[in-house]
């Protein structure tokens, strides 16, 4: 019943969406006379990964001899649950032109959350700071991202990536056999959008609508006198977008006919 | 008197001995381990942590490897940070030979940078020749064995592997410790891949000829008073022509600011009488200027740069170009414009000559930059533009590939890259992001792949875009 195919690749842009908010954190370091000697961008990953290629990429060389090198941030998805709140009916649907031109028609979306952790590993409790004080303020709680969604329909959704908690840990008591640790983690949920499948039309979108009246109901004989003609404007305007329409009335005398298949007078 | 003074716990002249007996046995049962001490460089006094260190001594010494049948502590595993090596060590030292030989090396030391001098230290590394590793001293236990004949001769010291930072970044000329450690390091950390030129690449260009052209501004007047550079109008070219535009060069002779000269970018076509040419702002007044136009034969209206105007140019190159085969011919003259990157940015006409039938090759000389030297491991490199600065990781002269760590701020395309201490220097033609050499970041993936799916058509406050 449900085995209709189909993969919008929504929860992986979600991932992808999330983690770049946080690519661009730099920290700087000091020296002695307060100048900056070293600044650079804190790598980030996204933590689930297959432990063989983890083995074979990071641990190339079996002896290598640090071990890990600091600081770095870790990200991954935690949870999905749907979300009641931003529940819309689920009979409607809108229309939307594809790349192709052609129109497709697509149920309104399911809202889902999805949580995230980022996680920040730092040797240095200045490290963490620096890094989560360029975090922090663009958070009020949430930062709205855009994202199309499904290319091809090309919906663009402002997901807002809201910051639930803050936690962080800093074992720093207990004996010498284990070293500081200092974990930050950030815990967030993107309202996301899961989309279903997508029905395409062979059909091009209607662009142009011409109602010819007549003065007769049989329209074997009758001519048509009047035509109506309207046009969305601007032409290329889509279902999406603001747009008006330009209206065109003409009157026969000729005694012709339109004929549909050949799209001309007769 | 509560102990039998008939008995002693440990004579002098026996302690004396049992130490000798350890450090003989340390000495053939042990390793040639590297003491290599941390020094403070910054400490925050109120998150009470040191904020950065260096590394840049290191003392041979026998240790005996109590963990012989391997490493302790976790081994390799996988955490959501990635790879993590939690490989630990134990090694015995002399507690005599470290007070003997390292000790007086580490008082002689800034007493600031190294705080205590007559023990091994927590924070310390120890280089692990067998595996060529570095580990962090933990801990130092120094009352094990307990007391033998009243005395403690030894120091266990309970290690793990180090966690990098990048600490190890010199802050001296001097090399940090020794080749073989410092060879460990050159692939770790923060690092960036700086692509140089060893020679300069020649600009290319592309003429365009037409006729109806300005053939040269003659400057009547230049004026007075222009601080800056004023707007030179030209009169537009009849329909179908191009119109002609030029700008103007001021220079300061005796404190006046005056136009130098008024250099052509498009010469026109389709003149068929010379045009106006008016001179406006730049805060002077009293310039004037006007042209000849050719309008029977063919001249040069336009020098394009192609691509990215070549490398390594540090002063104005000749531009050279195929004369006019037509007689009389007038031979074009040019002037090329050398940006801060070091690259040809724009090729200025001062004569558009005349008498050409075809369109002629215009050759622009090689940049006079040419790259030369060998980095030196450890020495800070600078950019001549961007005044970014870093520590040399490895310099591989066949590739003309120098890899830094310890950067502060951000190299651009045309930077000559000089050695502080090699004195090598080479033209910067592109970077690569920075990155960790243990393949763990991300950064730029997720970043090109969100470019694609995410509209920061206003801004992104977090990313480049």
């Amino acid at each position: 019943m449900l085995g209709t195919y189909y993969y919008h690749e929504i929860i992986r842009k979600t991932i992808i969406s999330f983690g770049t908010l946080f690519n661009q954190i730099y920290i700087k370091h000091k020296d002695g006379d307060g100048d900056v000697y070293s600044d650079f961008r804190v790598p980030l990953a996204y933590g689930p990964t297959q432990k063989f290629l983890a083995r074979l990429e990071q641990q190339a060389d079996l002896n290598k001899p640090v071990q890990i090198t600091l600081p770095r941030m870790s990200f991954e998805m935690t949870s999905i649950s749907y979300d009641s709140s931003r529940k819309t009916g689920v009979t409607q649907s809108f229309k939307s032109v594809g790349d192709d031109g052609k129109l497709k028609k697509v149920f309104m979306p399911v809202p889902y959350n999805i949580g995230f952790e980022l996680s920040i590993l730092s040797k240095l409790n200045d490290d963490a700071l620096q890094i989560v004080e360029q975090i922090l303020p663009y958070f009020q709680p949430s930062f709205n991202i855009t994202v199309n969604l499904v290319d091809s329909i090309g919906e663009k959704k402002d997901i807002p990536v809201v910051l639930d908690n803050i936690s962080f840990q800093d074992d720093y008591e207990g004996d010498f056999s284990t070293r500081r640790s200092l974990i930050y983690t950030l815990q967030f949920t993107a309202k996301t959008y899961l989309f279903g499948p997508i029905a395409e039309n062979t059909e091009g979108l209607i662009r142009k609508v011409i109602v010819d009246t007549y003065t007769d109901t049989n329209v074997a004989t009758a001519k048509r006198e009047m035509r109506y003609t309207a046009v969305p404007d601007p032409i290329d305007a889509g279902p999406s977008d603001d747009f008006g329409f330009s209206e065109e009335w003409e009157f026969f005398g000729d005694s012709k006919s339109y004929s549909p298949t050949q799209q001309s007078d007769i | 008197m509560a102990l039998n003074p008939f008995f002693l716990h440990g004579s002098q002249a026996e302690q004396r001995l049992v130490q000798e007996l350890i450090n003989e046995q340390l000495r053939m049962y042990g390793i040639e381990i590297y003491y290599i001490p941390r020094k403070i460089v910054r400490r925050d006094s109120i998150l009470r942590e040191l904020q950065s260190s260096k590394f840049d001594d290191n003392f041979a010494l026998e240790a005996y490897i109590n963990t012989y049948e391997g490493h302790t502590g976790a081994g390799d595993i996988l955490t959501k940070f990635g790879m993590s090596l939690r490989d630990e060590l134990t090694v015995t030292i002399s507690k005599e030979r470290f007070e003997d030989f390292i000790s007086p090396f580490l008082e002689s030391m800034d007493q600031e940078e190294i705080n205590i001098t007559d023990r091994p230290r927590e924070g310390d590394i120890i280089y692990f020749p067998l595996g060529q590793r570095l580990f962090e001293v933990k801990f130092v236990e120094h009352e094990s064995p307990f007391y033998q004949l009243g005395k403690t001769y030894v120091y266990e010291l309970k290690c793990e592997l180090f966690e990098y930072e990048d600490e190890m970044g010199g802050w001296d000329n001097t090399n940090t410790t020794t080749e073989e450690i410092d060879s460990l390091l050159v692939n770790q950390g923060y690092i960036t891949n700086l692509y140089l030129y060893p020679t300069g690449i020649a600009a290319t260009a592309t003429a365009t000829i037409g006729s109806g052209y300005v053939q040269k501004i003659f400057l009547n007047n230049d004026g007075y008073g222009y601080t800056s550079t004023p707007v030179v109008s030209i009169s537009t070219s009849p329909s179908g022509g191009t119109n002609a535009t030029a700008v103007a060069i001021t220079t300061s002779i005796g404190g006046v600011d005056s136009i130098k000269e008024i250099l052509l970018i498009n010469a026109g076509s389709g003149y068929t009488e010379a045009p106006t040419i008016s001179i406006s702002g730049g805060g002077g007044t009293g310039a004037a200027a006007t042209c000849g136009i050719i309008t029977d034969k063919k001249g040069i209206t336009r020098i394009s740069v192609n691509g990215s105007g070549g490398v390594g140019y540090s002063t104005v190159p000749n531009v050279s170009i195929t004369l006019p085969p037509l007689s009389p011919q007038i031979s074009p003259q040019f002037k090329a414009v050398v940006s801060a990157a070091g690259t040809i940015s724009e090729i200025r006409i001062v004569d558009a000559g005349a008498g050409y039938l075809s369109t002629p090759t215009v050759t622009v000389a090689v940049g006079s930059t040419v790259g030369f030297g060998t980095f030196w491991l450890n020495e800070v490199v600078t950019g001549s533009i961007s005044g970014a600065t870093a520590r040399v990781k490895t310099w591989t002269e066949s590739t003309s590939i120098l890899k830094v760590g310890t950067t502060k701020g951000d190299f651009v395309p045309g930077d000559i890259i000089v050695g502080s201490s090699s004195y090598a220097r080479y033209s910067l033609s592109g970077i690569t992001s920075e990155r960790f050499e243990d393949k763990y970041e991300q950064n730029d993936v997720i970043e090109e792949a969100a470019d694609i799916i995410l509209d920061f058509s206003e801004a992104n406050p977090f990313g480049n875009y």
